[in-house]
Order: structure tokens, then sequence, then C-alpha cells
């Protein structure tokens, strides 16, 4: 019964996922898997001309979403180097706070992730156009303006907190004897804090650094207004979807969740290969203490094979069956999609003269069967569309 | 000022060098990041609309006219109140209720599972499992459950083909899709408080309420569920407020006839331009999160610092 609710619960988790990445290989311009027209790589490369003469841009040549990406990591370089140190100030400075004021201090600090995201981005935006309106022409005018720097400042209000909160979870197991003994050696309070605490809390300054640049890189919310005229990864990722779905989305998602999961299990090995460093060095040290010689007998490892092993075979087995399968069925290549678009277009063609014979107007057509998706209707209304819209280039 | 503010004196305790640089951090987080910005955007909510050249002139002006906007509606309209904005609104605070509560069911068998039931490798492995899909950005899964709920998306083209149905559900339309997607979202917001507090149960308080005849029903009602307050609280806290602030996934999800409140307060600010009337709005978001969270905390008894931990 359980079993059955956990199945369901993570099928609910990924089958989306799953289903997305399986259409970003479907050579067809709309993400879906049932009329399958070929299997393809044509959404990671350049995309393709449609039949209907719209160019659908691939990943690597979108330059649009490279532009995007690129102002994604200069923002995100910029909320590091100020999140992580204001975090640690902040949170060092909790510890030595009076405990009366303590609670609202920390109220204070934690209060930015309670904010709701558009409100911190709008009220960067409206302070500092009032900033630049004051300052005339000049410099402050120009950083007043520029959507990467305002974004930073409204990124940078909340993700300080989760350093914060990082950092707090960390010094709360800090041995306050530690300082002291270093006092009592004669070294000066500067030396304290840059010989025993920041190595101390050097690990939650490298997880702190991770969480802002990955909060920082996905964030929409706060960024869609601060960025200005300026596009960051995210709000390009979000003009693309309101002007509807194209597998390149799909191409992306996937690419970024392949990254992920290679940087989770990197993550995983290198901290279980931390972790057994540590036991191991406590082994050594409980073993030159003992004095009973019983705990230093070497008890020698049978060679197992890893559980792991069976799962990654039967991929590759379902991997190798599915490739061949697909190329002897001529779903893959170049003379599979060439049939399908030849057959595309001899329709698309047969319904232009159908309805040039029915003699409809122009805006029939364009929101008419031609593939024109009546979910798509408020987007003409929006005056920034064609802004947007990297289609016909 | 040390005394009253510090257990220790500020300067001495942490040299010159460290402490300018502890206060100038925190000064610039709180007073120019946090602080200054809020209470300009309140001020500029009670200010006219007018163009950049005329700030300080005649025509800007203190007023209420964004706030009575969002009740009554324009001074033209002939409605009573504004139906359209205040419905926006209702239903965004009602929907977010609603997501939170589901939330909370589908999460709580599967933290108590992971807490108590699963061996440490199983629970290791689904808690990861369980992170995983949360690394991708919002809009992107929203995406990929708009491929699944689009009118001729994969569900509706499965549902077709089989022969289930001669047409296919207009899931976007109903805003079906959004409400899946809003749930979808920030569950794992909701699940990792929950499992927290559940974790630190003792296990010997449950197998003693077994051991004196309680159901299950009721060793979770009367054992579990008490311990467990303060996650479910800051559980519901974080998935209301995300919820009621979600601009992403109403952006991919939403159908083309019903807005999200943050969708409304995106139209006055970057299609209308008219960032006075954006920001009454957003004033009102900020209010409402705020009530949510002191109700809860009242509520419930709980401190602000066990919600956010």
């Amino acid at each position: 019964m359980m079993g059955i609710y956990i199945f369901i619960f993570f099928a609910y988790l990924f089958g989306p996922l799953i289903i997305m990445s399986i259409t970003a290989f479907n050579s067809a311009e709309f993400p879906s898997i049932t009329p399958w027209e070929c299997f393809s790589f044509r959404w990671f490369n350049e995309g393709k001309i449609a039949y209907d003469g719209q160019h659908l841009a691939g990943l690597l040549s979108d330059w649009r979403l490279h532009d995007g990406i690129i102002s994604s990591l200069i923002i995100g370089a910029g909320v590091v180097t100020l999140s992580v140190p204001i975090g640690m100030a902040a949170a060092i400075v909790l510890t030595q706070v009076r405990s009366q004021l303590r609670d609202i201090y920390y109220s204070i600090s934690i209060m930015p992730v309670l904010f709701p995201g558009v409100i911190i981005g709008i009220s960067t935006v409206v302070l500092w156009d009032r900033i630049a309106g004051l300052g005339g022409e000049g410099f402050i005018a120009d950083i007043g303006r520029n959507g990467i720097f305002l974004t930073i400042l409204a990124q940078t209000c909340f993700i300080s907190t989760y350093c914060f909160l990082i950092f707090v979870a960390r010094l709360q197991r800090f041995d306050q004897t530690q300082e002291e003994a270093a006092l009592d050696l004669g070294a000066s309070q500067t030396q304290v804090f840059f010989k025993i605490l920041v190595p101390y809390l050097s690990p939650a300054i490298a997880s702190a650094a991770v969480i802002a640049f990955l909060f920082s890189f996905e964030n929409y919310n706060t960024t869609v207004f601060s960025i200005l005229s300026d596009q960051t990864l995210t709000t390009v990722i979000a003009s693309k979807v309101r002007l509807g779905i194209s597998p390149a989305l799909s191409a992306l998602a996937l690419t970024i969740i392949a990254l992920t999961i290679i940087a989770a299990v990197t993550y995983e090995v290198l901290r279980r290969r931390a972790e057994k460093r540590y036991a191991e060095s406590e082994e050594k040290f409980v073993k030159e203490k003992a004095a009973d010689n019983r705990i230093n007998k070497k008890y020698k490892a049978g060679f197992r094979i890893p559980k792991g092993i069976t799962a990654i075979l039967l991929i590759v087995v379902f991997a190798t069956y599915g490739a061949t399968q697909i190329v002897k069925n001529d779903l893959y290549g170049q003379s599979c999609i060439d049939t399908a678009d030849k057959k595309k277009k001899s329709k698309f063609l047969e319904q232009l003269q159908t309805l040039e014979s029915n003699e409809l107007t122009d805006e029939e057509l364009s929101g008419g069967s031609l593939g024109g998706n009546q979910d798509y209707g408020d987007i003409f209304g929006d005056p920034s569309l064609f802004q947007d819209f990297g289609g016909f280039d | 000022m040390n005394n009253f503010l510090f257990t220790q004196p500020f300067f001495k305790k942490n040299g010159k060098a460290v402490a300018i640089y502890f206060l100038v951090a925190i000064i610039f987080w709180f007073v120019f990041l946090v602080i200054i910005p809020q209470f300009y955007m309140l001020d500029l909510s009670f200010r006219t609309n007018v163009p950049p050249l005329a700030r300080g002139g005649p025509e800007d002006y203190y007023t209420f006219e964004h706030y009575s906007h969002f009740i009554f509606g324009s001074k033209t309209a002939t409605d009573a109140f504004n139906f359209v904005d205040l419905g926006v609104f209702g239903r965004t605070i009602f929907v977010s209720m609603l997501v939170t509560i589901a939330n909370l069911l589908f999460c709580y068998p599967i933290a108590f599972y992971i807490a108590k039931i699963a061996n440490p490798s199983t629970a290791r492995l689904l808690i990861v499992s369980l992170i995983i899909p949360f690394w991708i950005n919002e809009l992107l899964r929203s995406f990929a459950l708009r491929i699944l709920f689009a009118n001729e998306g994969v569900i509706n083209n499965f549902l077709t083909g089989v022969g289930i149905l001669d047409q296919g559900i207009l899931f976007i339309t109903y805003d079906i899709g959004l409400y899946t997607g809003l749930i979808y979202a920030y569950i794992l917001l909701m699940m990792f408080p929950l499992y927290n507090a559940i974790e630190s149960l003792d296990i010997n308080q449950i197998e003693a309420a077994k051991d004196l005849g309680s159901s299950s029903f009721r060793t979770h009602w009367r054992i579990v569920i008490p311990h467990a307050k303060p996650g479910i609280v800051s559980g519901c806290t974080m998935v209301f407020m995300l919820t009621v602030g979600a601009l992403a996934t109403p952006v991919v999800l939403s159908s083309p006839n019903t807005l999200w409140f943050p969708q409304l307060i995106y139209q006055w600010f970057n299609m209308n331009d008219n960032w006075s009337r954006g920001s009454a709005y957003s004033i009102i978001l900020l209010i409402v999160s705020v009530i949510f969270v002191l109700t809860m905390m009242r509520i419930f008894k709980v401190r602000i610092g066990e919600i956010i931990k």
C-alpha cells in the first residue's frame, strides 16, 4: 500500500521530467511523443527551418540563449561575492548580540526570504530609478539603470539570508575554547579571525557559495523585474515559453538535468571520500592509543561486485537494443527527416490551398488551423512580445 | 552602545579591521538592500503615477487612489467594486491555501516513511531523488507539465489515441495544469521541514503508543503530529508564501483568461507602466503574507525562528 503510494509520488515528481527529456529527441516541431517523427539531435544543434518558413533555433544556434547564460553567470558571480561575506558577517555577529536583542536581529535577518520575490525585485527597481533620477547624468544614473547591477543587488538581498542560515548552522558547533586558546597564546583578535574562525568556516563558505550561485542562476521572480531591458537565462526561457513551446526547451532542460545529476554524483562521491578519510584518521588515532592489540588486527575485505552494476548493464543492453531498432526502422538520420518534412509540406500546401479557396482573412489565418494554438491568444496583447521575439532572424 | 547591543565590547572583541567589515556588511544589507527599498516602495504606492520629469512637481502628491482602485475600481467604472482585481486576489489566496493543504497531505506519509520506516540506505536514496528534480529551474519544471497538459500535449494525444476520449480535455483552459504545477513547484519545501520534525521523534514513543493499544490513526494524531507541529507550520508557511508570490509557474501554465496576483502586479508594472499602482498591489501582497505568517505563529504558538531553519 505504502509502496504504491511512494511509487505514484515519485512518478509525479519524475514523470514530467522524463517525458520532457524524451521529447527533446523527437524531430517534430511541437514537443510530443505520440506522433513520433524521427529520432534526432537537431534540437541540441542547429534547430530547423520549419515547413512554414519559421526558424526554430536549436541550442547551439540560439545566440539569445547564449547571451542570457553569460549575463546569468556574471550575475551569479556578483551575487556570490556579495552575499557570502554578508551572510558570514551577520552570522558571526549573531553570536555576539545580547540575548535580549537576538530574536529581533534574527527576525530581520530571515525576513527577506519571507518576502515574495516579486516585491524584492520591484522595490529595488523603484528605489534605484529614483536614485538614478536624482543623480543626473553620469555614473550613478548609469548603474541605477543597469539591469545586471540591479539584479545583483536584488538577489543579494534574499540570497544573503540563505548564506546566513548556513553559517549559523556551522557556528552552532563551534568550540569557543579554540579562540580562547589562541588569545592566551598571544594572537591578536584579527589573527584569531583569520587563523581560527575562517578556516573553521571554510566548508560553510564553500557550500554557501554553491547555494548562492544556484539560487541566483535559477531565480525568475525577482530577476524579471530588476533585469530591465537585459536578459538572463530565465527571462529568455520565459519569453520563449510564452511565445509557444518548442522542443529546443526540452533539449535545454535535458542538458540542465544531466549537468545536475553529474554535479550531484560528484558531490556525493567527494563527500563520501572525505568522510572515509576522516573515519580512517579517527581509526588510526584510536589504534595508536589502544594498548590492546586486538583492535589492530586487519580484516581483509572480500571482493564484492557493486550492486549498481546490474542497473548499468541493463541500461546498456536496453540502449543498444533501442538504437539498433531505431536504425533498422529508419527512424534516425537525414532520410527520415526528409520524408517527414515532405509529408508535412504537402499537407501544409493542401491546407493553404483549401484556405485560399475559402478566401479567409489574414486574422483567421494566423489563429486558424495552421498550428496556431488558441492558448496563446493573450500574448498578442503584450507590447513587449516582438521585442523578445527571436524567430525570423 | 557596546554594552547595550553586544555581550562584549564589539571592536575589542573582533579587532578593528574585522569589526569594520562586519558593520559595513550588515548595515549595507539591512539598510540598503532590505529596509530602504521597502520603505521607498511604500512611499511610492501612495503617490500619483507621474512621468520621471514631473516628480516633485504639482502633480506629484500623496493619494490613496491606487488602493481605492484595487477595491472600488477606476472612477469611471459602473460596478460598485473592482470585481476583476478582487476576484484575482481572492482566487490567488484561496487556491494557495488549497495548494498548501494538498502539499501537506501528499507529503506527510512520505516524510513519515522516510523518517521512521525506511532503512537508512533507502532513506538516503529517497532523499537524494527528492532533491534532484528541484535543482531544475522552476520554469523548466512547469514547461515539462505544459508538454503534458497542452491541448495537443502528451496526455491528450494518449487519451484520444487509445480511444478513451473523442476530444482532448482543455487542461490549460480550466487551469488544471496551473494547479498541478503549483503543487509540483514547492512540494520539497513542505517535505523537508516535515521530515526533519518527524525524524527527531523518538521511535519508542510510537511503539509505546502501539503497545498500549492505540490505533495507527490515533498514534499519528496524538503522538506524531503534535511532535511535528513546528515542521508542519514551517512547511505550510513556506509553501503558502511561495505559492502566493509565484510568477514563473503561472506565466507558463495559467490559461489566458485568468491571472495570478503577481501576474497582475507584473502587468501594472511592465505593460501599463504604472509603477505606483504596481507598488500598491505589491504592498497588498506583502501585507497578506505578513498576516498569514503572524496568524500561523499565533495559532500554533511557534516562534519565527522555528519557521525558518
